[in-house]
């Protein structure tokens, strides 16, 4: 058993998930004609509108770009602590 | 008679778009149906090769268009299916000797004499594609699981997407297909690419050293019984036919006697 483990070592790092993840990015941001960079752009413009609101956790923030059925979907989720008004 | 017109595209080259039109027409001609093949390629003429009829060509579509010829005379017969021609491309000149309308015209003449008319689109998105797709009503998008690949068709889908009044259906050919490189987690499955693309499924077509031969013998695989890849092609033509085949079972070859020791030692391991 242990000379099979070390004649076949068991792999460790998942290229096909690491294909997948890129893939979909880079598709996301193909069919949006969307620069690298926006993004994130976006992210802290909304999150400094966000933030003169309410005090926010930006630590379990979420911001991401989902597709479904080839239309992308903007999900953004902000924890919000307390109301600034 | 009105046919079915189906442009076979990629985006990318070398993807196997060639090799899949030859095969399909094989395949689908072998199922009864009169078939032409339309070589689109203008100016990098290879679809001869593959069906073996490089020395039969005596006019092309380029002729037909600027009327040197009849479209019968253009059109080379099968050496062994008498239901199907292939019109061959111009090796001499390039992409801008036809224009869209012509190409629909064509393709409306060949639709009017065959059941099934397929036609081979040249790698690119700029005219050659254009006038491809221009007479068709359905198409099939070939790409390989590699990430150059599968983004060069998503943009082709993208595309085909914004002519649906015109192109009523397209569906997906998974082409070179590893089951052992997909099983060892170094490669896309067949899922993550049509997750990624959502889009139908037409067939998947494993990698196979059969093509490499077939190609050089001048006789598309999909003729001959017990290769894998020709039972693939076999399958898609069916499928183009509306038949309900399901997608046949491809990690089943790998179950080879040193992968069946690894596997009972070290059941997470794949050789």
């Amino acid at each position: 058993m242990q000379i099979f483990n070390w004649l076949f070592p068991a792999k460790t790092d998942d290229v096909r998930s690491t294909a997948k993840d890129r893939m979909r990015s880079m598709l996301t941001h193909d069919r949006l004609e969307l620069p690298a960079g926006r993004l994130e752009t976006l992210e802290e413009e909304l999150m400094a509108v966000v933030g003169r609101y309410f005090e926010l956790d930006k630590d379990t923030t979420h911001f991401d770009l989902q597709q479904y059925e080839r239309r992308a979907s903007l999900i953004a989720n902000f924890r919000l602590l307390r109301s600034k008004c | 008679m009105s046919g079915r017109v189906i442009v076979i595209t990629s985006g990318k080259g070398g993807v196997g778009k060639t090799t899949a039109s030859a095969n399909i027409g094989v395949a689908l001609a072998s199922t009864g149906v009169s078939v032409a093949l339309v070589d689109m390629d203008i100016g990098l003429r290879n679809l001869d090769i593959l069906m073996g009829l490089e020395n039969r060509v005596v006019y092309n579509l380029v002729d037909v268009v600027e009327e040197r010829c009849k479209l019968r005379q253009a059109l080379v017969k099968d050496k062994k299916l008498p239901n199907l021609s292939l019109l061959p491309a111009a090796q001499t000149r390039d992409k801008s000797a036809v224009n869209a309308e012509q190409m629909k015209a064509l393709c409306g003449e060949l639709k009017s004499m065959y059941d099934f008319v397929l036609v081979d689109s040249p790698a690119g998105i700029e005219q050659g594609f254009q006038n491809a797709v221009a007479g068709a009503d359905e198409a099939i998008v070939i790409t390989t699981p590699e990430m150059s690949a599968v983004r060069d068709a998503d943009r082709i889908i993208g595309l085909l997407e914004a002519r649906k009044d015109e192109i009523k259906e397209y569906r997906l050919v998974l082409n070179r297909y590893r089951p052992t490189m997909v099983a060892n987690n170094d490669m896309m499955s067949v899922d993550d690419v049509l997750e990624i693309l959502s889009v139908k499924l037409l067939g998947v077509v494993p990698e196979d050293e059969d093509i490499i031969i077939s190609t050089n013998k001048g006789e598309p695989i999909s003729g001959t019984d017990n290769i894998r890849a020709g039972l693939a092609y076999r399958n898609i033509a069916r499928r183009i036919r509306g038949e309900d085949v399901a997608i046949m079972d491809l990690e089943s070859k790998n179950s080879t006697w040193i992968n069946k020791i690894v596997s009972f030692f070290n059941p997470t391991v794949r050789v």
